[in-house]
């Protein structure tokens, strides 16, 4: 409850600062309050108080993020709506969610079939931004991610989680104040988002978005430049498309720079770290599951840095969040020791949305520090050290075995990039003809001669990691969270065989 | 120095080549957002083949300024008479 009054608190405070950048105008908390104000008049009036997951649109506007707020402070949870995802799926997540309402700044209706709240057409009100009181064990969002099966997995988040999330990162005592300039490049159906725009809120600080018709990178490196951004969370693939211009960048005002999402390789961090002279960089992890992020790792610029085949330590727990790594018969393992990571703590959802047979798989109860404890198992084979920082490894279900072998595939890819040096390359695992597996080795590059490469790999691997099959990209497809689109590659170079 | 309609004919066929259609035409005001699968990644590679293509390199400050199709032949004019 108290996290609601926060963002009253700061909101009221932070009156006459800007609260959004988007797409070159500028808006203050003013204009965001009595934004905030109408929508709400409008859910209330457009609902019952027992309706509790109203949807979004997720447009790239002033009216979408004042109606999260909106919905927050009448006690109802959000389920953002891509216009750009194709309808099925949207039609699908509307479904489980059960939603009945949509709140829609588009100036057609995105999703006719449903109660339209129009953001961009609701009467002037009086500013209302005391928050109702509802139980903190309520959702405040459900976001649904992609399923093994086709059928997006819906993550319930409730307030508690969130209030934990904004705990914990309080408690790395970034000193973020209203001077501060915040970058927000997610989209609202991913949960770094919730980060983006939430933490500035309550500092009272500007966020800054980007518009969905510009390059997200080169839009991102313009933004950091030409309104010094100080504060900023991105996803690593930022850095690929950036790094052929890094020794052009030089962002001094940068404050924090986080990244979250992918594995963060060490060596193009050190490269990057010299653009932002005066950052601090973190690594920081974690799944939808356990809310935005949950463990970090604050990058050394002076000294070594944790590393696992060049991927980056994603460090520690959070204030309140409990990391065990496991084996296969769920035993809980030693530092050193290689595993499942799994996670506990304020920050974990209370279980995959209506999907008693996900939870199943997913969640378990161990006694942890005495008590009987639900954790979550990420899918992601872990170790950590004797000072408890984490280091990842692999997917889990990247593991792939050749002729009973045992392969790793970031193993191989790791040992391409130190022969490669800036060329980014990404191995990925086949069937064959004869229902074998082969893995085949993707470069983000012009074609090249892998002979002495390869000549290279055979004197770090066994012969059966060597990859068979190559292809060459000029630049890696992300999919809509930002992420290389590993199966897209996979798809590509299967086209190519 | 490249006559302005060889310099257009050449990027048009950069970018039927990354996005693997004409349903476009080369306007000056002509944005990204007009071209179907413009995004991120074919902007990079339609950057890449124009460097390629005319033997020059885009700095960061050259690929923020590019608005639209306009600045962006106005750009390409500039760096090949350069």
């Amino acid at each position: 409850m108290q996290l609601f009054k926060n963002i009253e608190q700061s909101i009221n405070s932070h009156i006459d600062r800007n609260a959004f950048f988007i797409n070159g105008v500028a808006y203050t908390y003013k204009q965001f309050a009595e934004t905030i104000s109408k929508i709400r008049k409008g859910i209330s009036s457009a609902t019952k108080e027992d309706e509790k997951n109203i949807g979004v649109v997720a447009n790239d506007d002033l009216e979408t993020y004042a109606a999260i707020i909106a919905l927050w402070l009448e006690g109802r949870a959000y389920v953002p709506l891509s216009p750009e995802t194709p309808r099925q799926r949207n039609e699908n997540v509307i479904k489980q969610a059960g939603l009945d309402t949509i709140i829609d700044s588009s100036a057609n209706a995105v999703f006719p079939e449903l109660k339209v709240i129009e953001s961009k057409k609701l009467d002037a009100v009086p500013v209302d931004l005391n928050p109702k009181n509802v139980s903190d064990e309520e959702l405040a969002y459900i976001l649904f991610t992609s399923g093994t099966t086709g059928n997006p997995k819906g993550v319930p988040i409730t307030r508690a989680n969130v209030t934990g999330f904004i705990e914990a990162f309080e408690d790395f005592k970034l000193d973020i104040t209203k001077e501060d300039r915040c970058l927000q490049m997610f989209e609202l159906t991913f949960d770094l988002s919730v980060m983006s725009y939430l933490v500035p809120i309550l500092k009272g600080a500007c966020v800054y978005t980007i518009p969905k018709d510009q390059i997200k990178y080169s839009y991102i490196a313009e933004l950091m430049e030409d309104q010094a951004l100080t504060v900023a969370l991105m996803v690593p693939s930022i850095l690929h498309f950036l790094r052929p211009y890094f020794s052009e960048v030089n962002c001094p005002k940068m404050r924090y720079n986080l990244f979250c999402g992918e594995a963060l390789p060490l060596d193009i961090t050190n490269e990057w770290s010299q653009c932002l002279p005066n950052a601090k960089i973190m690594n920081v992890y974690g799944p939808t599951e356990d809310t935005i992020f949950c463990t970090f790792y604050h990058y050394n610029r002076n000294a070594g840095n944790k590393s696992h085949h060049g991927i980056m330590s994603i460090g520690k727990a959070m204030k309140e969040t409990y990391t065990i790594i496991i084996d296969a018969d769920k035993k809980v393992l030693p530092a050193g020791e290689t595993g499942e990571l799994c996670l506990g703590g304020i920050q974990l959802t209370p279980g995959y949305w209506k999907n008693e047979e996900k939870n199943k798989e997913a969640f378990f109860h161990i006694d942890y520090k005495g008590k009987p404890t639900r954790f979550y198992k990420t899918g992601d084979l872990c170790r950590s050290d004797e000072e408890g920082d984490i280091l990842y490894l692999s997917r889990l279900d990247n593991q792939i075995k050749i002729q009973g072998f045992r392969v790793e595939l970031s193993e191989i890819e790791f040992f391409c990039k130190e022969f490669l040096k800036k060329v980014n390359a990404i191995a990925v695992a086949f069937e064959n003809k004869t229902g074998n597996t082969e893995i085949g080795l993707i470069f983000e590059s012009a074609a090249f001669d892998t002979a002495e490469l390869m000549k290279y790999l055979k004197t770090k691997m066994p012969a059966y990691m060597i990859p068979t099959q190559t292809l060459f990209e000029m630049t890696f497809p992300l999919n809509s969270n930002g992420k290389t689109d590993r199966n897209l590659l996979k798809k590509k170079l299967l086209e190519k065989i | 120095m490249m006559e302005r309609n060889q310099i257009i004919d050449e990027i048009r066929k950069i970018v039927v080549s990354v996005v693997k259609h004409e349903n476009f035409q080369m306007r000056d005001d002509l944005v990204a957002a007009d071209v179907d699968g413009w995004d991120s990644l074919s902007h990079m590679m339609i950057i890449t083949g124009i460097e390629e293509k005319f033997g020059f390199k885009f700095k960061l400050k050259d690929l923020n300024k590019l608005k639209n199709m306009g600045s962006l032949i106005e750009m390409v004019q500039t760096k090949t008479a350069m």
